[in-house]
């Protein structure tokens, strides 16, 4: 069996849909906020109640394309991601049950946006609408089988998708104690773009929500890891963050025997 | 012995009790099971006779025992004592898995050695407890040579066996064994009659049974359908298409009571040569002859038995022996008797009508006694028989053939000869052999036999003989070569035999074959065999035969051919080849062929858990139907200990109808069992009161439990996470009010 | 030819079942499988046995579409099967029509015929012996790349409506879809594809 994803479920809905507002914000944007807002038409009312729009318009008439190139103001952006701060802030203990909270408003967003991505690679590599499909045979994607393909997918196209560029890193360690983790560096987030935090918490990371949302994708793909984020600010780069990417050891196991088996 | 009214209290097997943790049950019973041990093996001895009741306690804490630690190794324990209970083979235990049943596969391809003696000797036999004569003494001596044997191969290397044997067959009285008189009306159904009596036997009356306890037996296989693959290997009697049932020597037995011995032996010599005893003319007339002097040492004196043998073997030459038997019969109370062996290898209708069968003889206790300086002079002469003449005989036999026959048609010039043969029809344009294909013209179509003298007829011997020397390779290879042989000539049971031991040598001979295309080549083999038995012939023990073995072979080699396996018992069961229980039989191979898959090392993949716990609950249905519950609830715990890893929490499936239908079947199960001995279901207290109240409430509560289980990941959706839920909604809380 | 589709999570939880039969070539989209209506449960045994395989093949090739993977000979039905790279699995059953009896038991021995057993309906046409038969009619050949291809493209649609109900911020990971709305397109999925 998969990997039982180890939370699946931790975030609300409510917090989804702020989480949508940050990313629409990068730029990227998704459509859901349009759909999912106007329209109540969800599984989790009875097939009875549900509640058609008055235009007869479910989520599913939608393109979940059309908003790809969409863009929404940054304010707003900074806005709701500062009110999922101090959110996550009530009835915390500490910094690092803080950082928990964040982590876990990002981690369905992971799971999502995997999903999203993978759509969009389908049907925007054959620019047109999947259901109409030509049938053009433009190979989909491949599912990440092993880790550093999973690495290039969270650095390449996730990034892409959420801030509109790839991230700046990607390392392995070079410790011979952890070959299960690795590493990728965000010179600048966006999530901190707009926050300073104060100096009593200076350990805090507020790209934690972002590795979350790493953590989910790693999850969803089968790869069981712990993803965290650091600060390493340079000169040049003062909010410079490291996510720490830690894989469980079965995923370990599993790498071993996929090179033996020779799967990329 | 207990007997049924000492057992008061009914416990159901585990099966019964959903989801009841088994580690639970252990310690549940630990007193029943210390006291009914030593009267289950009492019983044993007996049960196979006169099929006393099952003893109730025996059976009801022997269950528990089996599930007590579905993962460990430790209730395997239980079986070498239990696997010897039900049938008393002779050859139970020794080996394990997979090897055993391989072994008894190559086993039952034993060299047949006919038995051919004089009056007085018979006699003799007779006076001994023997009704069938001679050959009935020394029957089940043949079937396991002590010691090693060593055989050579045909390119000179060595290998030793310890499990070798030859068959005995009477040339005298009856012919049996030999060519059949197509008497048997089917002897599939013979099979399917022995298994119902076999069930029967053990069974009842009482629905409980001495039975299932084996059937646990992981990884070893059932008694149950290990007399089953016995009786159809058991089948088989002389037939043209292939010569593992023809005589590869004979035993020519006089005993010192006889007036004339060397007349009297070159009259049984002339008997079997072109006598009334003669082969017909698809076998081959020349094969070994031995000659055997019985000396008697009660009445006769030894110095003239000497004489005699000396004097035989100037005559006759090396291949004679001297055996030393006492006359007298031996009775249990004797000091030195000693029980002969059971025969291994009785034919089902053996079996059924008993004709020399020695277990209904009851007086004596089931078999004849003997005493032990007779069973060691008997051991010895079989074992000289076997490893100076026979083997070598075969061996000669083998090179010689090769060199003369094989070779010629293995060369360049052979399969142009092949070629030309094939074509020749055109050159003539004679219309007749263009209708027989080209055929060679030396299969005789209006009897279906090559003559035994024709290069197919002994290509065919001399790959049976290797076979049969179990040098797999050089059979292999000559199978392979006869295959398009038997085709051209349409002789389509030849064929199918062709094809069938190929695939054998093939999937028998250790080179390893684990690549997925060898399979295949395989699959493609045996998918002609079957086709030229079952749609040419209509031959539905052959093609049982074929397809069995191939399971069973492609089973033993692992890895991916399992599958393989798998399918092709499947294919048994869907052309309707056995009967009723058969089908429960190899539902619960079909089980055992997937659970043989091991997960790929390090990983979770790679197993096939899910398929054979799937099939083990099929067979539990199946069983239920034949009113078996008690090897129905054997099954649904085998499907349990296969679920237990692919199940997540306790052991719920997480599709609801599955865990319906698997509910209602334990349900069934549990009311049918209670049923068979005796108790109303329909008393609900009664019933409460007989499963002791505690395993009762324990079950509902279990019961409620796993449902709960199910229902919420439908309903809330968090199935796998609900750790995290608690969580979550303490976010929400917080959100809400915030 | 009749389909049994459904998705599980990726702890094996189904979230989505529908069952249908063909639309093409005059069909009434009506599943008739050969089982029994009594013994539906042999479609999720067959569906969830099919698992070992998919587990397999789901590290060995990294494609969402990983096509025919799994034949439950007795009942001739094959699965194929789809993951999305969030860990879903979308499995389709389908079985072609039951033939009239054709090559089934040559004179078995004793009691041989294996009645209506719940091993697959009536047991007759084994995928090995069927195939034979069932290669003229391709229509009903479940292993023709025609019939990959339109699996993919069924799949590939209820993939698309998948995605829009997972966004859904109604919509946990590892909740039954219920949605009519998902139901009445998969069908259509269906009646377009298969």
């Amino acid at each position: 069996m998969a990997q039982p994803p180890p939370r699946h479920a931790t975030v609300l809905s409510l917090s989804n849909s702020n989480s949508n507002s940050n990313l629409s914000n990068a730029s990227t944007a998704i459509d859901r906020p349009h759909s999912s807002q106007t329209h109540m038409p969800t599984p989790s009312t009875s097939s009875t109640g549900l509640r058609v729009p008055s235009n007869r318009k479910t989520i599913y008439d939608r393109h979940l394309n059309r908003s790809r190139n969409a863009e929404l103001s940054r304010a707003s952006f900074a806005f709701l991601f500062a009110e999922m701060v101090t959110y996550a802030q009530r009835r915390v203990t500490g910094i690092q049950d803080l950082e928990r909270r964040l982590n876990e408003q990002g981690y369905p967003l992971g799971l999502r946006l995997l999903d999203l991505l993978f759509y969009r690679t389908v049907s925007g590599s054959t620019s047109s609408s999947l259901s109409s499909s030509s049938s053009t045979s433009a190979s989909p994607p491949n599912r990440p089988l092993r880790i550093l393909p999973l690495l290039h997918l969270i650095h390449g196209p996730l990034w892409r998708l959420l801030f509109n560029r790839p991230a700046d890193a990607l390392e392995h360690s070079v410790s011979p104690e952890t070959p299960n983790e690795y590493m990728i560096t965000d010179n600048d987030p966006l999530v901190n773009t707009y926050i300073s935090v104060p100096k009593e918490m200076s350990m805090l990371n507020c790209a934690a929500f972002v590795a979350g949302m790493i953590e989910g994708v790693c999850d969803g793909c089968g790869f069981e890891a712990k993803v965290t984020a650091h600060n390493q600010p340079t000169e040049m780069w003062p909010s410079r963050t490291i996510f720490l990417l830690r894989f469980g050891e079965s995923v370990m196991e599993r790498e071993k025997v996929l090179e033996r088996a020779g799967v990329k | 012995m207990t007997s049924p009214g000492d057992a008061a209290p009914v416990k159901p097997p585990p099966s019964f009790s959903p989801g009841v943790p088994r580690v639970a049950s252990k310690t549940r019973y630990p007193n029943q099971r210390r006291d009914s041990s030593p009267s289950l093996d009492a019983d044993l001895t007996e049960s196979r006779v006169v099929s006393p009741p099952p003893p109730l306690p025996a059976t009801t804490s022997e269950l528990p025992i089996r599930s007590a630690s579905p993962r460990t190794p430790s209730f395997r324990s239980s079986t070498p004592q239990l696997a010897r209970s039900s049938l008393g083979s002779p050859v139970d235990g020794r080996f394990e898995g997979s090897e055993e049943i391989r072994s008894l596969i190559i086993r039952s391809f034993s060299p047949v050695v006919g038995v051919y003696a004089s009056a007085d000797t018979d006699e003799l036999a007779r006076q001994k407890g023997f009704a069938g004569g001679f050959w009935q003494l020394i029957r089940p001596f043949g079937e396991n040579i002590p010691g090693k044997l060593v055989i050579r191969d045909s390119v000179g290397a060595s290998r030793s066996w310890e499990d070798y044997g030859v068959r005995f067959v009477d040339l005298g009285n009856n012919n049996q064994g030999l060519p059949e008189s197509g008497g048997r009306n089917s002897p599939l159904a013979h099979l399917e009659e022995v298994l119902e009596k076999q069930l029967g036997s053990l069974d009842d009356p009482l629905g409980g049974s001495l039975f299932p306890k084996d059937f646990l037996g992981f990884p070893s296989t059932s008694p149950l359908y290990k007399l089953y693959l016995r009786q159809l290997l058991s089948i088989a009697s002389a037939a043209p298409h292939e010569t593992f049932r023809h005589p590869v020597a004979s035993v020519i037995a006089i005993s010192s009571r006889n007036t004339a011995p060397l007349e009297t032996l070159r009259r049984l010599y002339a008997d079997t040569n072109n006598g009334n005893k003669k082969m017909p003319d698809w076998i081959h007339p020349e094969y070994l002859r031995y000659y055997l002097l019985v000396h008697d040492e009660d009445r006769d004196d030894i110095t003239e038995s000497t004489k005699l043998y000396d004097q035989m073997k100037r005559h006759f030459g090396l291949h004679c022996h001297l055996l030393r038997l006492r006359s007298n019969q031996c009775v249990v109370t004797d000091d030195d008797s000693v029980q002969v062996p059971e025969c291994e290898w009785l034919s089902p209708s053996e079996r059924l009508f008993g004709r020399t069968e020695p277990l209904v003889d009851l007086d004596t206790g089931g078999l004849p006694h003997v005493f032990e300086s007779d069973v060691m002079a008997i051991k010895a002469f079989v074992r000289e028989l076997v490893a100076q003449s026979v083997v070598p005989y075969m061996e000669n036999r083998v090179a010689v053939w090769n060199d003369q026959v094989a070779s010629r048609r293995r060369g360049i010039s052979g399969r142009f000869m092949s070629m030309s043969r094939r074509w020749a029809g055109f050159g003539s344009g004679s219309r007749s052999s263009l209708t027989s294909g080209g055929a060679s013209g030396n299969y005789d179509i209006a009897h279906g036999y090559y003559r035994y003298d024709t290069p197919e007829a002994v290509l065919r011997k001399m790959a049976d003989f290797a076979f049969m020397l179990r040098d797999w390779k050089l059979s292999a290879s000559t199978y392979e070569l006869l295959r398009s042989d038997y085709a051209n000539d349409k002789a389509w049971k030849y064929h199918a035999g062709a094809y069938e031991m190929s695939a054998v040598s093939m999937l028998l001979s250790p080179s390893s074959l684990g690549t997925k295309v060898k399979i295949d080549g395989i699959d493609q083999i045996l998918e002609t065999a079957t086709y030229s038995y079952l749609t040419r012939c209509s031959d539905a023990p052959n093609a049982l035969r074929c397809l069995t073995l191939a399971m069973e072979l492609l089973k033993s080699r692992g890895g991916s051919a399992v599958e393989s396996a798998a399918r092709w018992a499947m294919r048994v069961m869907d052309q309707g080849l056995v009967g009723s229980i058969g089908q429960g039989l190899f539902s619960e191979r079909i089980s055992a062929c997937f659970a043989a898959r091991n997960p790929a090392p390090g990983v979770n993949w790679g197993s096939r858990r899910r398929k054979a716990g799937m099939w083990s609950v099929f067979a539990a249905d199946l069983w239920l139907r034949l009113g078996k519950p008690s090897l129905a609830s054997a099954a649904l715990e085998e499907a349990e200990r296969l679920y237990a890893d692919v199940l997540h929490g306790d052991g719920a499936f997480t599709m609801p109808e599955m865990q319906t239908f698997v509910d209602n079947l334990r349900h069934a199960v549990k009311v049918e069992y209670l049923e068979a001995r005796g108790l109303d279901l329909r008393d609900e207290t009664a019933t409460a009161a007989a499963l002791g109240t505690d395993e009762t409430s324990e079950q509902l509560d279990r019961r409620k439990n796993r449902k709960s289980l199910i229902v919420k990941p439908l309903d809330s959706g968090i199935g796998p996470t609900q750790g995290m839920r608690d969580n979550d909604n303490a976010a929400d809380d917080d959100f809400e009010r915030a | 030819m009749s389909y049994y589709f459904t998705i599980l999570s990726p702890t094996d939880v189904p979230l989505f079942n529908i069952a249908f039969g063909t639309s093409k070539s005059g069909g009434d989209g009506i599943a008739r499988f050969r089982f029994p209506d009594t013994a539906q449960y042999m479609n999720q045994f067959i569906i969830h046995s099919s698992l070992d395989i998919v587990e397999e093949a789901q590290w060995m090739n990294g494609n969402m579409y990983l096509k025919h993977i799994d034949t439950y000979p007795p009942a001739s039905a094959y699965i194929s099967a789809f993951l999305t790279p969030s860990g879903a699995r979308f499995l389709l059953l389908h079985q072609p029509p039951q033939l009239p009896n054709t090559g089934s038991a040559t004179g078995a021995g004793g009691g041989g015929g294996s009645s209506g057993s719940i091993l697959g309906g009536s047991f007759s046409a084994s995928a090995l012996g069927s195939s034979r038969a069932s290669a003229s009619s391709i229509a009903a050949n479940p292993t023709s790349p025609q019939t990959e291809e339109a699996v993919r493209q069924f799949m590939t649609e209820v993939y698309e409506n998948y995605v829009k109900t997972v966004m859904s911020p109604f919509y946990r990971q590892g909740m039954e879809i219920r949605s009519a709305v998902f139901r009445s397109r998969v069908t259509a999925a269906g009646r377009k594809w298969l």
